[in-house]
């Protein structure tokens, strides 16, 4: 039952190429077109200064090595562009049946729960597509770079960049569904698509400012309890500082883990479970 | 006879309005039902409650065996309220896939094929819906209630927007659902005659409350009355209403008598003897239009034909 409302909910979407362009493909797009040409320009301006030095200057640029890169890759697939763009297809999901008035063609066909469960499957899934695809494009921007800037490919993955790469990629997946776990609660509330889009956004500007300028001015410790609840970016950027951490690096602030997967938690499964308890009551000939 | 819907004291109230008013309704398994009633009478309501869109204030209900929203019952129903909508960005395949898909069927290509051909989508399947006329969404509409090959189908108003030739073809396409397809179809119109073609049993709701329910051909038959083509007719009227237990009304340029048939021989007496000249004399059934109005008390305008 509830796979069912995750393939249905996957086929609908899959037939919506605009949202899936959106959400999925537009950010690891700009991202290569972006990388190419930034690749271009410095090696315009690289050749620029090495005309002036010894011809084999190029050459002492050093490998690219396709393994480290793809760690780094995967520490930024949850960034900002990644995150707005996301909720584009969040949005669609969570909030477009009452947009196109179609709740009533589905909901007498599974339970409120599995109805709702099974969006939030297709997100998931959609999201692992992004990263995926955003994975993709690391790659394309790092062979691209060597390509034009004729240094050596290399890929090589040591165990602790293996670990790295997928504590990061978890933590980036769990990042962007907990972001958007509140378009589900904006978009079940106000049966507004635009609201299941614009809330989180809006949101997100005002933790991040709290988490800059707001927390010095009240005078916050950004590892305190207060500061990690209520701003998950900031347990994000925790996590992340933690996993990426070198080998000599400081230890985290003690107990600063246990308060930063509280906050992940919390902000994943609090809009989660209002979105359902209102969903459930809910009248949905009302569209 | 097994039912497939059986309401009791079934009430819904929007705060001081009661859109159902303690509704006792038995729906028979099989044939074609309608649910007639002038609009603010709790047909959609009726449908949304037992749909599981909305819960009740009061009363109870059970849909194919199982309590409102028991959603093992709900998948063997299929429904199309009002006009119905759909993601503007698929096509009318597309949109059966993927309710076939939400009802845990697999996509099969002939049964989405052959259901876009039975309500006359072929040439417009994969065409996307944001181009639909009313008429093709209300078509795509009553496909989508039917993909899953439901046991029972509730349409409300599903000739809406249709042009005259449509309106044929849909009536067509019910009959032979119950028929062919041996599906309950619950039917609601305001198109009264439409209704009278397709229908076999009929209830009538005014205020939220059931006022008739019977075999469609019982109500007709109950109503009928003895149709006078004479002159004049200010004295055929007189005559009429002087015998006892009949009445006259006038309709156009003749009187419709409402009398016992074993009167009937008495009356043309009296009239000949009264000095009217009877051009014609013949028993004729009310239609259920007639019979809507004197249950409902309701007069049918435009307005109330087509509003909702």
């Amino acid at each position: 039952m509830l796979a069912d409302s995750v393939l249905s909910e996957l086929y609908r979407l899959s037939r919506n190429r605009m949202a899936v362009f959106w959400s999925a493909l537009f950010v690891p797009l700009l991202f290569v077109v972006g990388g190419i040409t930034f690749h271009l320009i410095t090696k315009s301006k690289i050749a620029e200064m090495t005309s002036k030095l010894a011809p084999d200057a190029a050459a002492s640029m050093g490998a690219t090595n396709l393994g480290h890169d793809l760690v780094q890759a995967a520490g930024i697939a949850a960034n900002g562009a990644i995150l707005v763009f996301m909720l584009i297809g969040a949005a669609t999901l969570y909030a477009g049946d009452y947009r196109w008035e179609t709740w009533r063609l589905i909901s007498a066909r599974n339970s409120r729960l599995n109805l709702i469960l099974g969006k939030v499957g297709a997100f998931k899934v959609l999201t692992v597509v992004a990263m995926v695809v955003f994975l993709i494009a690391g790659l394309i921007f790092s062979l691209s770079g060597a390509l034009i800037n004729g240094q050596e490919i290399t890929f090589s993955v040591d165990g602790g960049d293996a670990g790295d790469f997928g504590l990061l990629l978890l933590l980036g997946y769990i990042r962007i569904v907990q972001y958007a776990m509140i378009a589900l609660l904006a978009g079940v509330f106000t049966r507004s698509l635009l609201a299941a889009l614009f809330v989180p956004v809006v949101l997100g500007f005002a933790q991040s400012l709290l988490g800059g300028p707001g927390i010095a001015i009240l005078q916050w410790e950004p590892t305190s309890w207060q500061s990690q609840l209520l701003m998950p970016g900031l347990a994000f950027d925790a996590l992340k500082a933690m996993i990426t951490a070198g080998v000599g690096a400081p230890p985290a602030p003690e107990g600063l883990m246990l308060k930063a997967i509280i906050s992940l938690a919390l902000w994943l499964l609090a809009p989660l479970a209002g979105a359902i308890a209102w969903f459930n009551r809910q009248d949905l000939s009302k569209e | 006879m097994t039912a497939v819907i059986e309401t009791r004291n079934l009430t819904k109230t929007y705060g001081s309005v009661r859109a159902l008013d303690g509704l006792s309704l038995t729906i028979p398994r099989g044939g074609v039902y309608g649910v007639l009633g002038p609009n603010g009478a709790g047909k959609s309501t009726l449908f949304r409650i037992l749909l599981g869109l909305i819960r009740p204030t009061d009363g109870e209900a059970v849909v194919m065996g199982g309590r409102i929203g028991d959603v093992a019952a709900s998948r063997r129903m299929g429904s199309m309220i009002e006009t119905p909508r759909f993601p503007p960005f698929m096509t009318a395949r597309q949109v059966l896939v993927w309710l076939s898909a939400a009802h845990g069927l697999k996509a099969d290509t002939a049964r989405v094929s052959g259901w876009l051909e039975r309500v006359g989508l072929t040439e417009a399947a994969d065409r996307k819906v944001r181009g639909f006329s009313v008429g093709m969404l209300q078509r795509l509409g009553v496909a989508a209630a039917l993909i899953t090959e439901p046991e029972l189908v509730i349409l409300d108003e599903p000739t809406s927007g249709m042009d005259p030739p449509g309106i044929q073809e849909m009536r067509a396409l019910i009959r032979s659902l119950s028929e062919k397809d041996g599906i309950t179809v619950i039917l609601a119109s305001h198109q009264l005659l439409e209704v009278q073609r397709v229908c076999d049993r009929v209830a009538i709701l005014n205020r939220g409350k059931l006022v008739r329910e019977g075999a469609v051909s019982e109500l007709t038959a109950s109503g009928e009355r003895l149709r006078l083509s004479v002159t004049p007719i200010s004295r055929t009227l007189e005559i009429v209403s002087s015998l006892p237990g009949a009445s006259g009304v006038l309709e156009g340029d003749a009187v419709l008598a409402t009398l016992p048939r074993a009167d009937t021989p008495a009356l043309l007496r009296a009239l000949v003897q009264g000095g009217v000249d009877i051009d014609e004399a013949r028993w004729v059934g009310a239609d259920l239009e007639s019979v809507f109005m004197s249950e409902t008390g309701s007069v049918q305008t435009p307005e109330t034909i087509h509003a909702r």
